[in-house]
């Protein structure tokens, strides 16, 4: 597919050149130091904590976005399917330097699962070993409210949820996006 | 090359920045035109003199009235994917950039300047991502220009327009 | 062979035990201690009392690895130890099986054989201890990472527990 291979070049041009590097240990502490807060906080309540992690992605996305589109200097995408691709492999590159997979597409193009090989904010991390945080706390939900915040920012609004992670045992760690619906330009308040 | 103005609009058609570099002596009292009707009316018949009797506020909608209108025909005429990146008066050159999160900057200058699109392009990225969208003090909207007028960003935009 | 493993943390507190035997030279890895039951908590006072020792030879030394530092002459049992930079000491209580000394309590009687499971003191023994130890230090390493472990409590971890257990089975 010819915008992946682009959105490909973009990211690895960008991820090399534009990008400042941090120590990935330090990236992976201060999350996971994050979340196992949030759950004491909330009193290891993980819908909470999911709850969490989406709002600080939400807020998180919404000023990315404006980074990614500084560094990459790209347009706005012509479809949804060249959007996935620019997520996977411009975005995710450039932020975590992983490219999630694209793959399980619906009929309409409405719907795609990022496939995730390694996660950088998940190293080290071993689950609370209490019986509920395997069947209920999405530890990477932040990214799922960044993705949600970055794409409302280019008038898009969708729905994104971890459907496995393999924190919990599942043998993949796969999230589901899904486009609800593009968001019209804001008219200019009436004066009188 | 002399710039007029400066302004950003944010993706809920609000006016976040703006500033003025126009001379103090422009001033004079001329009634302001209807924002609504005639957008680039004072420009064309009353010069100079007419757009800076205009208070501050209206002269931001009038400026996004205008460009709001025409980004929408630009739009109809050349397909979705369509911008204007500038026009021009006998008195002014507006020159438009947006990104595509909906952020508008709008460049008044004289006639005479060329293009202003790496420009605008360059304020967006060193300017406005680096000291307003980068500021984790910054609120991520900007209801009435909270959080873009700080210094740093007023600094670097001066230093970028004054070079 | 048989080994008992302890994490003990800065205030003296164990953080994680293991007990297991050898694997090598048809090793089944099941320990077999020749005090029997009461080595259960026999080796826990003897991993202790050689704290004390750790104490003055941790100075002595700017390495990590501190060898067999102690032993117990009465089960035939020499202490390891590898201490971290925050003062955790990994000790490794290793006691050669009943059978192949003749003598409790004398170490030089039967030391024929330098393989590891017969000989506690053979450069081969300690280099494979060295070996464990360094695999060990990297996994608790790993472990301190995850968040949701609070530094100071027992690891409780199956998944270090089991990287361990595969850690003696591939050098002891």
């Amino acid at each position: 597919m010819a915008s992946g291979q682009k959105a490909a070049r973009v990211g690895e041009e960008v991820w090399k050149t534009r990008v400042e590097k941090v120590n990935a240990e330090l990236v992976t502490l201060t999350y996971g130091t994050i979340v196992a807060q949030l759950c004491t906080d909330y009193d290891y309540d993980y819908a909470q904590v999911n709850q969490q992690l989406d709002k600080m992605g939400y807020n998180i996305g919404m000023r990315l976005i404006e980074d990614f589109l500084a560094k990459s200097n790209i347009g706005r995408c012509g479809n949804f399917r060249d959007t996935a691709e620019m997520i996977s492999k411009v975005g995710f590159k450039i932020f975590l330097n992983v490219t999630p997979t694209v793959t399980n597409w619906t009929a309409d193009n409405k719907q795609f699962s990022l496939l995730f090989d390694e996660n950088p904010l998940a190293d080290f991390v071993e689950l609370p070993d209490d019986g509920r945080a395997q069947d209920e706390l999405w530890f990477s939900n932040i990214l799922c409210g960044v993705l949600r915040g970055a794409l409302e920012m280019v008038q898009m609004s969708i729905e994104a949820r971890f459907v496995s992670d393999v924190l919990r045992g599942n043998d993949v760690t796969e999230m589901r996006v899904t486009l609800l619906r593009y968001i019209e330009d804001e008219m200019p308040p009436d004066d009188d | 090359m002399v710039v007029y103005s400066f302004y950003i609009f944010d993706r809920h058609a609000a006016c976040i920045y703006k500033k003025t570099w126009l001379p103090s002596s422009f001033s004079s009292s001329v009634t302001p035109a209807r924002p609504s009707s005639q957008p680039s009316q004072p420009y064309v018949n009353g010069g100079l003199q007419a757009r800076a009797a205009l208070s501050a506020d209206n002269d931001a909608k009038l400026v996004f009235g205008t460009v709001f209108s025409l980004r929408t025909m630009v739009r109809k005429l050349g397909g979705e994917d369509d911008s204007f990146l500038s026009y021009r008066t006998s008195q002014y050159k507006l020159h438009y950039y947006e990104t595509p999160t909906n952020i508008k900057f709008v460049m008044l200058t004289d006639t005479k300047s060329g293009s202003m699109r790496i420009a605008l392009q360059q304020i967006y990225v060193n300017c406005y991502v680096e000291y307003v969208v980068k500021n984790p003090l910054s609120p991520v909207e900007h209801p009435g220009g909270l959080g873009v007028n700080n210094e740093l960003f007023e600094a670097s935009l001066e230093q970028f327009v004054v070079c | 062979m048989s080994y008992y493993f302890v994490i003990i943390s800065p205030a003296d507190t164990p953080l994680f035990e293991l007990t297991f035997g050898t694997s090598k030279a048809g090793g089944d890895g099941v320990p077999r201690f020749r005090n029997g039951e009461t080595a259960r908590y026999m080796n826990q006072f003897i991993v202790h009392a050689a704290l004390d020792v750790v104490e003055e030879v941790q100075w002595l030394s700017p390495n990590m690895w501190l060898k067999v530092i102690d032993n117990y002459a009465p089960t035939n049992s020499h202490i390891s130890c590898f201490l971290t930079g925050t003062n955790v000491r990994f000790m490794l209580l290793h006691q050669p099986s009943a059978i192949t000394t003749a003598s409790a309590g004398s170490r030089s009687s039967t030391i024929s054989s330098t393989s590891i499971p017969q000989n506690p003191t053979s450069p081969q023994t300690e280099e494979a201890i060295r070996q464990f130890m360094n695999e060990v230090f990297e996994l608790w390493v790993k472990t301190l990472m995850n968040p949701f472990y609070t530094i100071g409590k027992p690891i409780k971890s199956p998944v270090f527990r089991q990287r361990v257990v595969g850690a003696g089975r591939k050098w002891l």
